[in-house]
């Protein structure tokens, strides 16, 4: 039974570090993005993590339950100044012909992405080796 | 002899899994801000703990605060990862024995 929670924990924390992967990778995608729906530039979104065991307090105490898994609790906006760039002829120039392109650092969105990969990779790691103990524990029973 | 030896395996790989489950929990919240590195005080509960009753959560000590306010330490937690899971696999191994050997008693030795 307490394997099994593991495998929800550890899933949890893979569910996490895969949307935080997909706003990095759409932050690189729409780094000249200069339309959006809620018009101006695109702007950087980053996930906020949080772990979820105050999410159901009563059950928590009521199931004794140890270890929480981990939820993205929001999505941030970069609220900044976006990029000015000098481009006349472009379509979506202001009046004094500087176009806003979003404020993006491909390089920290890059090493994000290591991290993620490489957070996502140790929620395996756990995976696996309770996987192991849970068929180990099978096996006794095969005698 | 089963009672004695085998229900102790029982509850050290009791503890073994509940120990899983938080480190678990401590690399899902590996990127977490401000949570803190939780552990069963394993010696402890072993020695205290009653039968199917949950251990007590304890946040380990002495560990350095990244500037997110956490202080989960990936290294360690790998390091305890496979340490519990090399323990259960010795104690699984162990209570396969002890079920044998009651097996072989019951059957008079004649094991073929």
């Amino acid at each position: 039974m307490s394997l099994f929670g593991s495998l929800q924990v550890s899933a949890s924390g893979m569910a996490a570090q895969r949307t935080r992967a997909e706003l990095l990778v759409e932050n690189m995608a729409n780094s000249e993005t200069t339309r959006t729906p809620e018009g101006g530039p695109y702007r950087r979104k980053d996930a906020v993590f949080s772990s979820d065991v105050e999410a159901s307090p009563f059950s928590a105490v009521f199931q004794n339950e140890l270890g929480a898994g981990v939820t993205v609790s929001e999505i941030t906006q970069d609220t900044g100044e976006p990029d000015r760039r000098y481009m006349p002829g472009h379509p979506d120039a202001d009046a004094n012909g500087y176009v806003a392109f979003p404020k993006m650092n491909p390089a920290e969105d890059m090493v994000d992405l290591l991290n993620t990969t490489r957070s996502y990779e140790a929620n395996i790691a756990a995976i696996s080796s309770v996987k192991d103990m849970i068929s180990r524990s099978i096996d006794i029973m095969r005698g | 002899m089963l009672d004695g030896i085998t229900s102790n395996l029982e509850r050290y790989m009791d503890l073994l899994s509940a120990r899983q489950k938080t480190v678990a929990s401590n690399i899902a919240n590996a990127d977490t801000p401000g949570y803190k590195t939780q552990d069963i005080d394993f010696q402890f509960e072993f020695m205290t703990l009653a039968k199917g009753e949950q251990p007590q959560v304890i946040q380990t000590p002495g560990l350095a605060d990244k500037s997110d306010g956490n202080n989960v330490n990936l290294d360690q937690q790998a390091r305890l990862l496979s340490e519990d899971q090399m323990r259960f696999n010795l104690a699984s191994v162990l209570v396969k024995g002890q079920l044998k050997t009651v097996q072989e008693a019951i059957q008079g030795g004649n094991t073929a």
